[in-house]
């Protein structure tokens, strides 16, 4: 029932920095206990919109609705907000900062103590709790800010780029910890460039480009809507079938085989046989979805070649 | 409410824990209680007496030296010192000008000596060598021919370093050749005291309620004072702008205004920043108080306790209000050209006209102190931005009529509201802007837009 539930709702919303449109008419849900992925090129309008749904910044035009409410000083403390531009300051104890953080949120002192102690003997960072930020790696870092965001408990978290510069292993420890907040019904609004990550993690996704949605929807009915014509292809002697435009659009040639953009509308079955009879020799031959990096790509020069 | 509380906390504890900080509030009383207090105790050590032979051939100085040397006269030497500065003496004063005199006396002590009719020559041979033996400290030969005016008292001794004990021995000889000179002459001592009498040069200024005040060191505690909050303002308004660059430059502002409004930020930081400097003046003034009234216990230093003009407790509440008038003037503009710039090297350049507007607040300052009733002092110490510098000086110089000082508060007040409206626009935009420099009109901009 949790998922029907909507956490997050803008309506119409539009930003403008003097003649420069950065978020125009933008509209979605996030439901519940949900992980939501915010898509978007670099200057599509990523951040602006998440400052507006924080409340650091007012939308020129629409609403924006958390938990059913007007964003308030109150339902700030029930967001968790990971920066892409983040840091800490500099010559402070690690403790002193997460305390001030949490006391900014709102977090008692005796459940700060709690909290930080916890998330910190999960990050592995007990030894640094004394510790000043510039005595610690960039990695660790990132932890820490990580632990700022979710140490008061939010029912929304928005995190911005949270795996950049982070090393394999902590990027699966964190991808761990982010399962876990969906399981307690926690909303994740996650924000990358990154497709394949978003791919593992996200239930719905949002694809902005240039202040305007470009697709939205669960995961799974962006793929299905974009169409099942893609071909993985391994043959021999196939070359010539596949350089007819009237059925191929293009064809990208991997390592172990060939993945085959067909036409829209163009029937697979045609291009099995066309193959066949054009005497090449196949071993595997598959219909694939798109991959979100391919719709991403696809979807953004399309954008580009519309206004080209 | 409890978020700005959280911001004050922060800001106040990331001044006041800082080594710079805890050295630059302890280090200046230390330094003045060195200065005070070390000489005090380096004299109050007993040291050996000193053994001292006279040889008077004439037979009349000794007893009069001897006399002037006693516990009663020295008393009473200090206490006509004293009198000069001070109308009453406290009990405790009193003591220590009983315990102080007893000390010095205690120095002395008289070694008897038979001449035998030896010539001067042979004496002084053999008193040097009874010094060399360390039977003697020291020696006094007083030749036979007192009122002449080339007569030359030889005075030897092995401890000619002892300031306190040789002044005093000095002064001693002195009243006692010169009051056995004037029986010499015939002249009465009294008399005499009556004609020589320092001519008593009373200078005091008299405020506009015709009540005197004196005017010795009020000059230079003027200047302190105008200095003090010049050099506190500037230190204070430096360090606001520069924690405001560094919420910017580590992005930490945008994690700061997920949580809590630009408002309420920047108000905590001008708050708890200003509690520190408080705190800061308030050590200052505190141990200030405790020096002098160590001060104000040694006789030998009471002289210059006199000379301080007197601070009352509404003074201090008038300088500590005229402080954080100064300090939220130019903490709001610091916080604001901090929200405009990059670093805090870009900041420094920018900072060029605040500095100026304190530095000119300063030199209006002296010419206050030199006529604190002139049009240009009246016009200052109400003007915005000078004067948190300027009234203070004024009120200590001499005090104005309570209708400046409210109507000095009232404006000062005013422009802080208004700066802050100013540096809160700028300050809620600016932090969020990335990468370069504002300029002067998109700033124009975010304060016409926000």
């Amino acid at each position: 029932m949790a998922e029907q539930t909507v956490t997050l709702s803008v309506r119409n919303v539009s930003k403008r920095f003097g003649d420069f449109s950065a978020v125009e008419d933008l509209s979605f849900d996030v439901r519940a206990g949900r992980v939501f992925g915010f898509l978007g090129p670099n200057g599509a309008g990523k951040t602006t919109t998440i400052r507006m749904i924080v409340g650091i910044t007012v939308p020129d035009e629409g609403s924006v609705e958390l938990f059913g409410q007007k964003i308030s000083s109150a339902l700030q403390d029930r967001i968790g907000y990971l920066p892409e531009e983040r840091g800490l300051y500099k010559k402070m104890k690690i403790v002193d900062q997460l305390r001030y953080f949490a006391a900014l949120k709102g977090v008692s002192a005796a459940d700060t103590e709690r909290k930080m102690d916890f998330w910190l003997d999960r990050m592995q960072l007990s030894d640094w709790k004394k510790k000043k930020t510039t005595d610690l790696s960039k990695g660790m870092q990132q932890k820490i800010q990580f632990i700022s965001t979710v140490m008061h408990d939010p029912d929304l978290l928005i995190l911005d780029e949270p795996f950049s510069g982070l090393d394999p292993i902590n990027v699966e420890f964190l991808m761990d910890v982010i399962s876990e907040f969906k399981t307690q019904d926690k909303t994740i609004i996650f924000s990358t460039h990154l497709m394949e990550t978003a791919e593992k993690l996200c239930k719905d996704i949002l694809l902005i480009n240039k202040a305007r949605k470009v697709i939205s929807g669960s995961l799974r009915e962006v793929k299905e809507s974009y169409g099942k014509n893609l071909i993985a292809l391994r043959a021999t002697g196939s070359e010539a079938i596949l350089s007819d435009r009237s059925i191929v659009a293009k064809t990208d040639v991997h390592a172990d085989e060939t993945i085959v953009h067909l036409n829209n509308g163009a029937d697979p079955q045609l291009l099995l046989r066309r193959l066949i009879d054009g005497g090449a020799e196949i071993t595997k031959f598959e219909e694939v979805e798109a991959s979100l990096n391919d719709i991403f790509i696809d979807k953004i020069r399309g954008n580009h070649d519309n206004q080209g | 409410m409890k978020k700005f509380l959280a911001v004050v906390k922060h800001e106040y504890k990331k001044v006041v824990l800082k080594w710079s900080f805890l050295i630059g509030t302890l280090l200046l009383p230390f330094l003045a209680a060195c200065f005070a207090l070390v000489p005090f105790i380096i004299f109050s050590l007993k040291g050996e007496p000193t053994r001292i032979v006279i040889v008077d051939p004439t037979g009349k100085i000794e007893p009069r030296l001897k006399a002037n040397l006693s516990s009663e006269k020295m008393e009473a030497r200090a206490r006509k010192a004293a009198e000069e500065s001070l109308k009453d003496f406290t009990p405790s004063q009193e003591e220590q000008i009983k315990r102080g005199s007893e000390q010095i006396v205690q120095q002395f002590e008289f070694i008897s000596y038979d001449t035998k009719g030896a010539l001067t020559n042979d004496i002084r041979a053999d008193l040097n060598s009874m010094i060399v033996k360390g039977e003697a400290d020291a020696y006094l030969l007083i030749p036979e021919d007192v009122d002449s005016g080339e007569a030359t008292f030889e005075f030897r001794s092995r401890k000619a370093g002892d300031v306190v004990v040789n002044e005093s021995f000095r002064q001693a000889l002195d009243d006692a050749v010169r009051s056995q000179r004037l029986a010499d002459a015939n002249i009465s001592e009294d008399r005499l005291k009556e004609l020589t009498h320092a001519v008593n040069l009373d200078s005091k200024g008299i405020d506009e309620k015709g009540v005197e005040r004196d005017s010795g060191g009020t000059y230079v505690a003027s200047f302190v004072i105008g200095l003090m909050i010049y050099i506190t303002l500037a230190i204070y308004g430096q360090a606001i702008m520069g924690a405001v660059v560094e919420e910017k430059e580590t992005r930490i502002a945008e994690i700061l205004f997920s949580s809590a409004r630009p408002f309420e930020l920047m108000m905590g930081k001008l708050v708890g920043v200003g509690l520190a400097g408080l705190t800061q003046l308030g050590i200052w003034v505190a141990s200030a108080a405790v020096i002098v009234s160590i001060i104000a216990l040694q006789t030998d230093m009471s002289a210059l306790i006199g000379t301080l003009p007197s601070i009352s407790p509404l003074m201090i509440l008038y300088f500590l209000v005229f402080f954080l008038l100064g300090f939220f003037i130019y903490a709001s503009i610091f916080a604001l050209i901090g929200s405009m710039v990059t670093t805090v090297q870009e900041g420094g350049q920018f900072a060029f006209p605040p500095v100026m507007l304190m530095l000119v607040s300063f030199y209006f300052s002296i010419a206050v102190m030199r006529d604190p009733n002139s049009n240009l002092s009246f016009w200052v110490s109400i003007a915005p931005f000078f004067a948190p510098i300027t009234m203070p000086v004024r009120i200590l110089s001499e005090t104005p009529p309570f209708w400046q000082i409210g109507l000095s508060f009232i404006v000062n007040a005013a422009t802080i509201a208004g700066l802050i409206w100013l540096a809160s626009r700028v300050y809620r935009v600016g932090m969020l802007m990335y990468g370069k420099r504002a300029t002067i009109p998109e700033v124009w901009k975010w304060i016409r837009q926000a």
